[in-house]
């Protein structure tokens, strides 16, 4: 089908004052794929139909809309699925952040123009991944609260819901619990273990197959299509799943490594307990608590927060659940003998949200609470003691006469390992059966946008697995990760991709014909989603694919490709740059910039009216992941001064919607380095910078830095060739 | 000095009182000691306090000046955030510490001047408080000797009417007397 493209001109919005429009006009009619231009101010509301009547009459088959940000106004300007819509950014990127009526303004709004054509030009026209039969059951691994509630929440919504437990009984850890911290208004009395209540909820609930005793031995393909072979006994079985919730929880920190804690005395003396064996005991007698050494009921306790946890030779990390937990079983001896006197030692008590009114009701029972750091446990007279660096008091402090001492303990995720729930899932991914862990051995995700989402796509970590976390939290995350899951099988069904580009319905294309086998997709996909046959070749797994584009960028051989995002379509937006040919007058910098996060900043530092440099020509990537050093090299080759990527923050805490696309371009551009140094080309001439969104204050210091360095370094010699 | 050793009867002591109870909730955040009128005479501060009295310091606290230099201003009462009525625990020491037989000391005779001032005339009358105060403290002598030093201060706020050398009386003395007999009978407190 041969293109006719449709150019609306929009002249709203302070672009027509800002820019010629006759001057656009020109450029778009000398492209002879353009079919008709069109003008108008006001083509989001009132003449929003134009387009709509072109496309329904068939005289357009291509839409470009020069206004505004695409980050804006998405509804209005989509057509039918078949007809690719691009859109130029005129208004923040061109007229609200330069000069009216420069001549610079108009050359960067024609560029921006050539650009979207040769964009329009090279779309294909995308057809859904659709897989034939896909499965819409959900997977929960792990019978404890977090997964108990998912599969209640998941099985509620009419899901059908596949419940892994390997103990014989569910209910995890809360089955050791005597009574569990408020969840519920007032927030101030003791809640029963809703373990026995929810358990038989799940196994009477008939969306909800329970597989107690049971384990799973190998999962292997991808969202909608996960085929997971369930171990119970001897037996072996097959299922087809559709998404996968891992509330594998988390263990208390080993003791034994408490007892390299001297101070605390740990090891030394039975009546220096853990948290999670006062909670035995308390279950034991009922809430009454019986002494391990004499069996004597104890009347004078002392708590102490933080033993081994916030300490970098041990657990580096604050718990969470912790302080509240204390102050939990300080309520039971102070429920059951109110003239029990409990100390309790912490460092910061970090009660959050509601349950503030607890440790105010445990204030209020009695219980004294003093802020120090802990000099040591000690037997005096028969009894121990605790001696502290009192900060109330600002002095040392002791107290004598405990029957016993409880050292606070925190939680590890998983079973040990780098993985993430090791042994849990044993995906068959070429990346390896675990799920990468980042921190501590908590799921690498991207914390604040997608908290529940794993490195796996499909793949969903809720409860304590996910981070420490108390009950209420628990519920609330495990629901999370439900609804996940939903929106995970139903957009898989559909054939979208589900996070972070949701809806997005293309996908990467690999013409293995000219694969030479380098691995480099399957290695650098950050997702796992390519696996390998046995001669090597890529073997992508659509449905466990993100969309970023880093196979895409990786590929030296560029054989991968979207239908609206390819080498070869970014390649012809870059030589759609009309580069001038006299020397040093005017430069060029090409900047290719995120769309997650340096588009929005350059967006906003429009919508701020800041001003910088005119010569800057912007391309969006779906990830810096995704660049394609051969990009560059066309740049440089065309004549274009400087290249600039504009990515989000990369290390520990990254930024990055996919994980490590800052790093892999650096990387990249490093390895491309050494080749410019060869063409006598200098390395500064590409510069690599993290922006977040809310840099866009820096944009202009950023952009405007890089073109007076470039200045100094002389235009690229290879102009003109 | 060795560590300062924890002992509950004395804080239990002071939580029995009617308005004791509320220093359980404290939970030392300060906000007291820094929205305090009289902080640079305080000390310790009302948080301070409080964290002497849940260790059972008896000797330290009675020993404070916090409950005698409140003015009873209300700020921290305000900005608690654990609403403790501070005032309330700022009086009720006042008295713990009168009935606890230390009512020898300079800060209990101020007290009861004051009010002995308040219960003969039905308003404060600095020159008389302060008279009052020394000639019980140590007779004449101090009487005259404090009264010169003070010659100045004195002779100053005589100067601009801030000072009378013979307060009136209010009208209906009697009455006020008969009001706060009731509401000390009613909270169970003898002068």
């Amino acid at each position: 089908m041969a293109a006719k493209t449709g150019v609306y001109l929009c002249s709203g919005c302070g672009i027509g004052e800002a820019v010629d429009i006759a001057g656009l006009r020109r450029v778009a009619e000398k492209d002879r794929r353009v079919a008709l231009v069109r003008e108008s101010n006001f083509f989001c509301g009132r003449d929003a139909g134009w387009i709509q009547r072109d496309v329904g009459d068939g005289a357009v088959n291509r839409v470009v809309v020069a206004a505004c940000s695409p980050r804006f106004y998405g509804a209005v300007f989509d057509c039918s699925p078949d007809i690719p819509v691009v859109r130029v950014n005129l208004r923040e990127q061109v007229a609200w952040c330069h000069e009216p009526g420069c001549e610079d303004t108009l050359m960067l709004a024609q560029d921006a123009l050539r650009m979207g054509l040769a964009r329009a030009a090279g779309a294909g026209v995308t057809q859904p991944f659709l897989l034939a039969d896909p499965s819409k059951t959900i997977l929960v691994a792990g019978g404890g609260l977090a997964g108990m509630t998912a599969a209640l929440e998941a099985a509620r919504a009419a899901f059908r819901v596949i419940l892994v437990e390997r103990q014989e009984f569910l209910g995890g850890w809360l089955r050791n619990v005597y009574r569990c911290a408020p969840v519920g208004p007032p927030y101030t009395e003791l809640a029963e273990n809703p373990v026995p209540l929810l358990s038989r909820e799940v196994a009477d609930h008939p969306g909800i197959e329970v597989c107690c005793g049971a384990s799973i031995e190998r999962t292997a393909g991808g969202p909608g299509m996960f085929d997971v072979t369930i171990r119970q006994g001897e037996r072996l079985r097959q299922e087809r799943v559709g998404a996968i919730i891992v509330a594998a929880g988390a263990r208390p920190y080993d003791p034994a490594k408490l007892t390299r804690l001297k101070n605390l005395g740990y090891g030394t003396n039975p009546d220096i307990v853990t948290s999670p064996c006062f909670e035995t005991l308390a279950l034991e007698g009922g809430g009454r608590v019986a002494r391990p050494s004499d069996g004597r009921e104890v009347r004078r306790v002392a708590f102490i927060q933080c033993a081994g946890s916030r300490d970098p030779n041990h657990l580096p990390y604050c718990s969470a659940v912790c302080c509240g937990e204390t102050l939990k079983q300080a309520l039971y001896l102070l429920e059951a003998a109110p003239d029990s006197i409990v100390f309790i030692y912490y460092r910061d008590l970090r009660v959050h949200g509601r349950e503030e009114h607890f440790y105010r009701r445990v204030q209020e029972a009695g219980a004294i609470f003093i802020r120090s750091e802990v000099l040591n446990v000690a037997v005096r007279g028969g009894s121990l003691s605790v001696e502290a660096d009192d900060i109330f008091l600002g002095c040392r402090s002791r107290t004598e006469g405990l029957d016993l001492v409880v050292l606070a303990t925190g939680m590890v995720s998983g079973s040990g390992g780098g993985g993430l729930a090791e042994g849990v899932l044993n995906l068959d991914y070429r990346q390896g059966p675990e799920l990468p862990a980042l921190k501590y051995g908590f799921p690498d995700s991207h914390f604040i946008c997608f908290p529940y989402e794993t490195r796996r796509t499909g793949i969903y970590a809720a409860g304590c697995l996910r981070e420490p976390m108390d009950l209420a939290a628990t519920l609330d995350d495990a629901a999370g990760a439900a609804l996940k899951a939903i929106q995970c099988v139903e957009m898989t069904a559909r054939g979208q991709a589900v996070h972070p580009r949701a809806l997005d319905q293309t996908y990467p294309e690999f013409n293995l014909s000219r694969c030479t086998q380098c691995k480099r997709c399957t290695e650098e996909c950050p997702f796992g989603a390519i696996n390998e046959d046995a001669r090597s070749n890529p073997l992508p797994q659509i449905t466990r694919c993100r969309r970023c584009g880093t196979c895409l960028g990786a590929c030296p051989e560029r054989i991968v490709s979207f239908k609206d995002y390819s080498v070869s379509l970014i390649s012809s937006m870059i030589k759609a740059v009309e580069v001038p040919e006299e020397d040093g007058a005017k430069l060029r910098v090409l900047i290719f910039a995120c769309e997650n996060d340096a588009y929005p900043a350059l967006d906003l530092a429009g919508a701020g009216r800041m001003r910088y440099n005119p010569w800057v020509r912007i391309i969006p990537l779906r990830c810096l992941g995704s660049l394609n050093p051969v990009w560059i090299a066309d740049a440089l080759a065309r004549g274009i001064d400087g290249v600039l990527l504009l990515g989000c923050r990369q290390g520990e805490d990254y930024q990055c919607h996919f994980i490590n696309g800052s790093e892999l371009a650096r990387t990249r551009i490093m390895n491309i380095s050494e080749t410019l140094d060869r063409m006598g080309l200098e390395a500064g001439r590409i510069r690599v910078i993290e922006v977040g969104i809310m840099d866009y204050a820096r944009i202009p210091d950023i952009l405007d830095g890089f073109v007076k360095d470039l200045a100094v370094l002389g235009p690229n010699p290879l102009k003109g060739f | 000095m060795g560590p300062l050793l924890y002992d509950c009867g004395f804080a239990r002591e002071i939580y029995a009182l009617e308005d004791g109870a509320q220093i359980k909730r404290c939970m030392q955040c300060g906000a007291c000691a820094v929205s305090c009128a009289s902080r640079q005479e305080m000390e310790p501060s009302p948080r301070g306090l409080f964290s002497l009295i849940r260790a059972g310091r008896k000797e330290d606290v009675l020993n404070a000046n916090t409950f005698w230099v409140c003015t009873s201003c209300c700020a921290c009462r305000v900005r608690c955030p654990r609403g403790i009525d501070i005032l309330g625990v700022m009086h009720e020491l006042q008295y713990y510490y009168l009935k606890s037989g230390h009512g020898t000391g300079s800060r209990a005779v101020f007290h009861r001047t004051f009010w002995q001032e308040l219960r003969s005339r039905g308003r404060i009358g600095e020159a008389g408080v302060m008279l009052r105060c020394w000639l019980k403290e140590g007779a004449l002598t101090r009487a005259v000797l404090m009264s010169l030093e003070m010659k100045g201060t004195g002779l100053n706020l005589l100067r601009h009417r801030r000072l009378s050398l013979f307060p009136r009386k209010i009208k209906g003395l009697t009455g006020l007397n008969r009001i706060i007999d009731k509401a000390m009978a009613q909270q169970g407190y003898r002068e």
